[in-house]
């Protein structure tokens, strides 16, 4: 045999072996590395092929008003989907008739989802109106493919009020996004304004998950593991607010032919009673889909309709700041009980003649605030000193935000010392300054939410309660009521020098000579005052804040109607018939108002005659 | 009776042929749980059958017959390969089916495998063959080179892949010398190297020019294969420089298949994700989600590997690989043992055949390997591959049968 010595030889059997064995044991490896070492990683790329996550919304928490009459609702809105896989094209036209949606918008729309998934439905149309829908749902079996869902809306019962106060949700933004993303996914709706956003952590619930087997073509082949690993969605939480509905949709009534602020508290507890803004706007607009036009028109009207004029404006208080004055002499005994001064019309100082309204003669405490004479209150800021009253003001709440439940509140604005050597520089200004500031000009700027809480101060005696609109807390898990705690203070001013203040409020209300006798309540003994805040940018303000009954108020107003003159015209009559309202349930009365004097804003009907009906 | 059987009856090669095949149906059942494809199931089912019947045929032939018959069946096959190339049916891309009768056929490039080793052995197994002659050597390369090139034609790159690594061991047996092997191995891996870049080609052609000079048998030879190494590499280089930037892609994804996963490296992505995700013991049988949900195209042919692999977990895969590597060390035991040199290098050839299948197939399933889509040995569906295999083991049987005599 002429065969080679290589042949078959031993050596060269264990070489072959060795080779075989090399291979089984690299791929040994492989094996361990990736089902032992990689496990988890590809387990979990396994899961992301095959199980698909279905979110579900939670419904977001109601709000109800004081009475438990519901006020804010979940509804449903309807959104029209279409699977492409299932879609007949020819359908197109009929469709986008059907939707009122243009041809080209609905057949990208559809392009879309199919270049996403062929077997996954696309939304086409969200939140269409339920006559869309009902034409829609007849025409269904002739359009295979198409579908809709049911999604849920902000609804809100009894109309259209306390839109300011209520807020609205709207489409999280990017930066919103950015900062608080774990809990949100992108196209989430979020409280954005008002209660809606102070609130958002109790009111948005929490999601619930469903879970689905997908195939490779990522039809759903039914629920995972039987739906043993879904998670329900929990329930957003409730707010049972300290508004009285029914008052606030009076006072908006009131005050929609003007623009400015209403907001009436209980004196005890700090609870809004109403909120008014004028202009404002239909929460409504907000919920489900926000067309580009209602939100450009709200959003680049003059008039500003989404600002809250409530509680981000500062207005300059005029007269209706004279009783923090007067509280703070005498507390600081800088006057006593007794004092007077001679008012003849007009206070001089320097070489400025700051005018009064009248000459009111022989003037005391009660009668300078009855009467409402601004040469007393010129001079007596002079005594008491710049900082000591702004010390006052600070006490009483003003120059900080009040601690309201609503985003974005006004600081208003207190000038102390410090604040004109800044402005003005040190010593370039002088206790000339101080005497507009005496009588709530100059400077001063309040919000009506302050004012309010100021005169709830007044009427309670010394209590400075914290004004907030939420009372309870509803928890849907445990469903139970949960009170929120709101913390008031004693303010440290002797409870006679608010008897005093008080009588003279009431007599400015109740008494012949008094400026706010159309304030007055038929058959109820109520007190307060009137301002006109002189406004360098257009017609006086008229101011008005007050309390009702006189011995143990159950409601504390403060009244701003911008630009329409004096406070004894607009906003006391206005004031009167709110708190009449609020203590009796109805108003049987008439009032009309008369147009208003100097300068107007651009675009109040002043000629309006209101017959009011509750 | 009984040392009958133990002397002439392989038990071990007839009992995991026996398991490796019934897992494989057990897998093929898996993958086509969803009712369009289970008519596969109950076809393998048949196929296994007639596969049984082959085997225990090829086994009770007397092998000198065989060796006989061999190059007449070589023959024939040629005829065949060369009938399909310009007649056949065309399956996946290639042309590579062979229809007796309406949608039953069979692939000619399977039983090819068969013959041309049968071809071989018998050549090499001549008294009159020495394969330190060079004629005599490049007669037996042509024996594999001829079907290698009409398979290629067809086209069929995996099984043409398969028959040049088969072969090498089957010289390395026959006898040939260390030098002649190497001579042959490097040009062809430098030129794969050149595919892979040029700093890749350059350090083949080191490592290529190191080992030719460690084996030389002479300087010249050495040269002269060092030679034909570089020209190979740098037509290679050439010619890769000249395709159009989609066919150079077409070349990187099929090397590095998970640069591309939506592609062509979706595959091998998601046999990656099923093998890997079923952990230790597995999802359970018929639980695997990639398996079910149907995430691996044709499972059932070239990607069964998977199914173990996301069902059994590591004990299930373990059991499989294991299974199919104890072919490959009896299939070399069984060449040492036989005295029959015809036998001994028909053992080496189908080794060699089942080894490569079984490399690439679970190498390309676990994402160590390029996509070359052939056959797991005796698991994949397909009619050719399972009886073709089995005739293999009839065969090995039959070798082991003989094993005493020469």
């Amino acid at each position: 045999m002429i065969a080679s010595e290589e042949f078959g030889s031993p050596y060269r059997r264990l070489v072959l072996l060795a080779i075989v064995a090399a291979a089984c044991v690299v791929l040994f490896g492989r094996l361990i590395v990736l089902q032992l070492l990689y496990h988890e990683e590809l387990g979990k790329k396994s899961d992301e092929n095959s199980v698909r996550t279905l979110v579900k919304e939670p419904v977001r928490g109601y709000m109800f008003d004081r009475n438990g009459r519901l006020i804010v609702d979940v509804g449903p809105a309807f959104s029209v989907t279409v699977t492409p896989s299932e879609f007949d094209t020819l359908n197109y036209k009929r469709l986008a008739a059907l939707l009122d949606l243009e041809l080209p918008t609905l057949r990208d729309r559809v392009a879309k989802g199919r270049a996403y998934s062929r077997f996954s439905p696309v939304r086409v149309k969200r939140d269409v109106d339920f006559r869309t829908l009902s034409s829609l749902e007849e025409n269904l079996f002739m359009l295979p493919g198409v579908s809709y869902e049911v999604e849920s809306k902000r609804t809100y019962t009894g109309g259209q009020h306390a839109a300011h106060l209520l807020g609205y949700c709207k489409e999280i933004s990017d930066a919103q996004f950015a900062k608080l993303g774990a809990v949100y996914r992108q196209g989430d709706v979020i409280g954005s304004s008002g209660l809606e956003a102070s609130y958002e952590t109790f009111l948005r619930g929490e999601k619930g998950f469903e879970f689905f087997s997908v195939n490779a073509k990522g039809q759903s082949t039914g629920p995972l593991e039987s739906g043993k690993r879904d998670v329900l969605p929990k329930e957003g939480f409730d707010l049972i607010l300290s508004l009285d509905y029914g008052l606030q949709a009076y006072a908006e009534s009131l005050m929609t032919p003007f623009r400015g602020a209403l907001v009436a508290l209980d004196p005890h507890t700090g609870g809004i009673l109403a909120a008014v803004s004028k202009p404002d706007f239909n929460p409504e607009v907000f919920s489900g889909v926000t067309s580009a036009e209602e939100w450009n028109a709200l959003n680049n009207d003059p008039a500003k309709p989404l600002f809250n004029r409530a509680t981000q404006t500062r207005y300059p208080p005029g007269s209706t700041f004279k009783m923090l004055l007067a509280l703070a002499a005498l507390q600081e005994g800088v006057i006593d009980e007794q004092y007077e001064i001679k008012c003849t019309g007009g206070f001089r100082f320097g070489n400025r003649l700051f005018k009064d309204t009248h000459v009111h003669g022989q003037t005391d405490i009660i009668k300078s605030i009855q009467q409402s004479c601004n040469v007393f209150y010129n001079q007596l800021i002079l005594k008491v000193g710049l900082d000591l009253w702004a010390s006052y003001c600070r006490m009483f709440g003003f120059g900080k935000s009040a601690g309201f439940d609503l985003p974005e509140e006004t600081t208003g604005l207190v000038p102390t010392s410090a604040y004109y050597d800044r402005v003005y520089g040190p010593g370039r200004w002088t206790q000339g300054n101080l005497v507009s500031l005496g009588i709530g000009q100059g400077e001063l700027g309040v919000s009506p939410l302050q004012m309010a809480r100021y005169v709830a101060t007044l009427a309670n005696k010394g209590t400075l309660v914290q004004p907030h609109a939420v009372n309870y807390v509803r928890n849907k898990q445990s469903n139970r009521l949960e009170a929120i705690d709101y913390k008031s203070t004693k303010l440290p001013i002797k409870e006679e020098y608010f008897d005093i203040v008080r009588e003279a409020m009431r007599r400015c209300v109740q008494v012949t000579g008094g400026t706010g006798m159309a304030a007055g309540i038929p058959g109820i003994e109520s007190a307060g005052k009137t301002g006109t805040a002189e406004n360098p940018h257009g017609g006086d303000h008229s101011w008005f804040v007050g309390f009702a009954p006189f011995e143990n108020p159950q409601i504390a107003i403060a009244v701003l109607v911008e630009n329409v003159g004096f406070g004894a015209s607009y906003a006391a009559p206005i004031a009167g018939l709110v708190n009449e309202r609020y203590l009796k349930g109805e108003v049987k009365r008439s009032y009309h108002f008369a147009p208003p004097k100097r300068g107007t804003s651009k675009d109040s009907t002043a000629s309006i005659t209101q017959a009011l009906a509750h | 009776m009984r040392s009958y059987f133990k002397e002439f009856f392989d038990s071990k090669l007839f009992f995991v042929v026996v398991a490796v095949v019934g897992i494989g149906l057990l897998s093929i059942y898996s993958a086509t749980y969803d009712v369009r494809a289970a008519v596969n199931f109950k076809r393998q089912l048949v196929f296994a059958g007639f596969g049984f019947v082959f085997m225990l045929a090829a086994w009770l032939v007397p092998l000198k017959t065989l060796q006989r018959l061999s190059f007449i069946a070589y023959g024939l096959t040629l005829a065949i390969l060369l009938f399909v190339l310009v007649y056949g049916a065309t399956h996946k891309g290639a042309k590579s089916w062979f229809e007796l009768m309406q949608g039953f056929g069979g692939q000619p490039s399977e039983f090819a495998k068969i013959t041309t080793v049968l071809a071989a052995a018998s050549y090499f197994s001549q008294s009159s063959v020495n394969i330190a002659n060079l004629k005599h050597f490049l007669t037996g390369v042509c024996i594999f080179i001829v079907p290698m090139g009409l398979i290629l034609a067809q086209p069929d790159l995996g099984t043409t892949i398969v028959f040049f690594i088969a072969l090498l061991p089957l010289l390395y047996w026959a006898g040939v010398s260390n030098f002649t092997l190497i001579a042959l191995i490097v040009p062809i891996l430098v030129a794969g190297g050149a595919l892979f870049g040029t700093a890749q080609f350059l350090g083949a052609a080191a490592i290529g020019a190191a080992l030719l000079y460690y084996f030389r048998e002479n300087r010249f030879a050495a040269v002269a294969a060092f030679g034909i190494t570089l020209a190979l590499g740098l037509t290679v280089q050439i010619m890769y420089e000249r395709l159009a930037p989609y066919q150079q892609k077409r070349i990187s994804t099929f090397l590095n298949p998970e640069a591309d996963l939506q592609g062509a490296g979706y595959n091998v992505f998601q046999s990656k994700i099923a093998i890997g995700s079923g952990g230790l013991l597995g999802k359970g049988y018929l639980h695997g989600t990639q398996t079910q949900l149907n995430y691996i195209p044709e499972q059932w042919t070239d990607f069964i590997f998977c199914v173990p692999g996301e069902e059994f977990g590591f004990v299930g895969a373990s059991v499989v690989l294991l299974l199919l590597f104890t072919l490959l060390f009896h299939g070399v035991n069984l060449a040492a043992q036989s005295k029959n040199r015809y036998g001994s290098i028909v053992a080496i050839g189908f080794t060699g055949i089942w080894a490569a299948h079984i490399i690439i197939n679970t190498g390309m399933a676990m994402a160590l390997l390029p996509v070359i889509g052939i056959p797991l040995p005796f698991m994949s569906y397909g009619g050719s591959s399972l009886i073709a295999n089995m005739i293999m083991a009839g065969i090995l049987m039959n070798v082991y049968s003989n094993r005493k005599a020469y």
